[in-house]
């Protein structure tokens, strides 16, 4: 698993942009599924059809960036947020665009306070306004660049942890409940980080019974001795966030699953994550809804450290919760 | 004069029914199919069953404005009507501006403390919206009850008038400039596709009609026609202007409800330079329209939005550019031809 996040990490996809890797989320479940596509809203989708309800597997490929959104008549560029990201958390780092090119961004020494992004300027080595237009025309995304590092056996630090590593256990848990023959899908979701924009119109148009989301969960363990959520400490169930509280049908299902399992299980209540749940658990009718988490320390919007032990774990919950739902 | 019309409408959010007025005859007048849905919006369609791409047009009918709260009471304040805002309106516009009261149009204005009377420390901030009220000249509050009641809802009562250099102001450019550009690219608009216009209800307090539209209409492509923020004046740079009247009609790469479809967006674009139709890009995140709702609905739809730069917009007098308006037109126009020539496939 590590060598191929660490692939998936490599993709800048804030939301909207998301294509690339959602083309190479698909061609690795291909093989195992009856058909794929992507939708309007950039959600990549596979499909197996088989005995039992129909289980959805959700997990969103996109990440928090910045993207270009004026050019001055000296060829620097003026950036606008993509989610939430901090000015502060851009001075002095190289982004990088989805196109490949590379700028270094500057804050302007007038600025007192807090900056915001009005304080900020790119320079990606153009001599004009054209020559910039060139390189990163206005509307184009990218990222703050932070190398992958990986320390020991499991954790990994770097850019966009969250969520491609969700994507990987989400394609993971697809191909292990497709090769028993169950009727699965999984949909890589597009616009998480502007507000879980997309993950409805997936739902929609797969109509699941039931449905796993995928995400990362705030660790804090950095800060406290007794944290609520910690690395290595096992998988997140998500009670309650922004736009779901978890239904007492798939709550059960998941802690008898991690009882059975022997695993040990973390809790986490958000007050400020939108998650894709909410909207997958109110499409069409209804269905059953759960989100389980890997624990993930974040630095920021860019920069954050996952441990692959949680997720290997997670991946073994994901499928025993939905094999006792399929039957 | 129909954009005048429209501008001058009294259709504040919840109470379009002027402006509905308006949009029906035109539309009945071309023969489409119309029919005014339960919230209000107006649907329209032309070649609704034929096969292939279903094409939605957007523009919203309802205006900001105010609503009236109460009506004061006592010696001091009998007969003043206090308001709040329905929709984002700024409070520092407010103060001694004319306005109308409720459909029966009660002229009033929107009254404060004269100069000479303000403690040098009220001069320094702007009045908040609690202190302002709304007088009609009534004597007291039996008086104003027998002309306004609480819930009655109010615009700026300014008239469409037309500047030099092809510019004209008006209240309500935003939306009246999309409801015109939508209509007129109907009437000239001859081609083989399903296309329905949608003029939407109660837009400025969280796109709210457009969202019921779309569940309607289950469009493939939507478009919102919109009246977007330019700020193209003295001494601001060119990342705080948005957008520039008289370049063109814009279009957005990212506003607080949508993240564009790079590949729509660049099709919009490619379509105006084509055919010698000037277009900018929309330089700021802030604001929204009505395609951030209609993007989310069934199985999510392709799009995005034409705007045409207003300044002072959400204020008593916006002003636009002619030239852009029209522009728009013969934007979405093109637009319309070369999706059903196949020329874009979502």
């Amino acid at each position: 698993m590590k060598d191929w996040l660490m692939r998936l990490m490599d993709f800048v996809a804030p939301s909207g942009s998301e294509a690339p890797v959602v083309k190479a989320l698909l061609d690795d479940v291909r093989e195992a599924a009856d058909e794929t596509w992507v939708d309007a809203l950039g959600n990549g989708m596979a499909r197996k059809r088989g005995h039992g309800p129909l289980l959805m597997l959700a997990a969103h490929v996109d990440e928090a960036g910045v993207m270009v959104i004026d050019i001055d008549p000296r060829g620097y560029l003026r950036l606008v947020s993509v989610g939430e990201v901090h000015a502060r958390e851009c001075v002095g780092r190289q982004v990088r665009f989805t196109n490949g090119a590379t700028g270094l961004v500057h804050a302007d020494p007038a600025k007192q306070g807090d900056l915001d992004f009005d304080a900020l300027v790119v320079d990606v080595g153009a001599r004009s306004r054209e020559d910039a237009e060139r390189i990163a025309p206005i509307g184009t995304a990218g990222a703050v660049e932070v190398p992958v590092v990986t320390w020991g056996q499991s954790l990994v630090t770097g850019r966009a942890v969250d969520n491609r590593l969700g994507c990987a256990v989400a394609a993971e848990v697809f191909r292990k409940l497709a090769a028993s023959g169950r009727n699965v899908c999984v949909a890589f979701t597009a616009q998480n980080a502007v507000g879980a924009r997309a993950a409805q119109a997936a739902a929609f148009q797969l109509e699941p019974r039931y449905a796993l989301v995928i995400d990362g969960a705030s660790a804090d363990d950095m800060w406290h001795d007794h944290p609520a959520i910690g690395l290595g400490k096992g998988p997140v169930l998500k009670v309650m966030d922004r736009a779901t509280v978890v239904p007492l049908e798939g709550k059960r299902a998941v802690e008898d699953a991690a009882l059975r399992l022997n695993l040990p299980l973390q809790y986490e209540v958000s007050r400020e994550a939108w998650s894709d749940t909410g909207g997958i658990q109110l499409a069409r009718a209804g269905c059953v809804a759960v989100g389980l988490g890997y624990p993930v320390r974040r630095a920021g919007a860019f920069a954050m450290t996952a441990d692959l032990s949680d997720a290997e774990r997670l991946v073994d919950l994901a499928v025993a919760t939905a094999e006792a739902w399929l039957g | 004069m129909l954009l005048k019309e429209l501008t001058e409408a009294f259709g504040p959010t919840g109470f379009e029914d002027e402006v509905r007025g308006i949009v029906r005859r035109e539309l009945d007048a071309m023969g489409l199919s119309v029919r005014t849905d339960v919230l209000g919006n107006v649907i329209a369609s032309a070649g609704a069953h034929r096969p292939g791409l279903r094409v939605m047009l957007d523009a919203h009918m309802d205006e900001v404005g105010l609503m009236v709260t109460h009506i004061g009471e006592g010696r001091d304040e009998g007969g003043l009507l206090r308001f709040r805002p329905l929709g984002g309106v700024d409070p520092r516009v407010l103060v001694s501006k004319p306005v109308v009261v409720g459909e029966r149009r009660i002229p009033g204005v929107i009254g404060a403390k004269p100069v000479h009377l303000q403690e040098a420390s009220e001069r320094e901030k702007p009045i908040p919206m609690e202190k302002l009220y709304i007088d009609i000249g009534a004597r007291d509050a039996e008086d104003a009850r027998r002309h306004v009641k609480p819930g009655d809802p109010v615009v700026f009562a300014t008239k469409y008038e037309e500047l030099p250099h092809r510019m004209a102001k008006a209240k309500s450019f935003d939306d009246r400039v999309g409801c015109y550009i939508l209509l007129e690219a109907l009437r000239r608009w001859k081609g083989d596709l399903a296309v329905f216009a949608a003029f939407t209800v109660q837009e400025e307090i969280g796109l709210r009609g457009a969202h019921a539209a779309a569940y309607q209409i289950e469009p493939d492509i939507a478009i919102a026609l919109e009246g977007t923020v330019a700020h193209d004046v003295v001494d601001t740079p060119s990342h705080g202007q948005s957008t520039v009247v008289g370049k063109g009609p814009a279009i957005t790469v990212q506003d607080a409800q949508t993240v564009a479809s790079r590949r729509f967006a660049e099709f919009l674009w490619e379509t105006a330079k084509a055919r010698n139709i000037p277009v900018q890009w929309r330089r700021v995140k802030g604001g929204s329209n009505d395609f951030g709702a209609i993007h989310r609905i069934g199985k999510g739809v392709l799009g995005g939005a034409i705007s045409v730069p207003v300044r002072y917009i959400h204020a008593p007098t916006q002003v636009v550019s002619l030239d852009d308006v029209m522009h728009a037109v013969d934007l979405v126009v093109a637009v319309l031809d070369e999706i059903a020539k196949g020329g874009f496939r979502p």
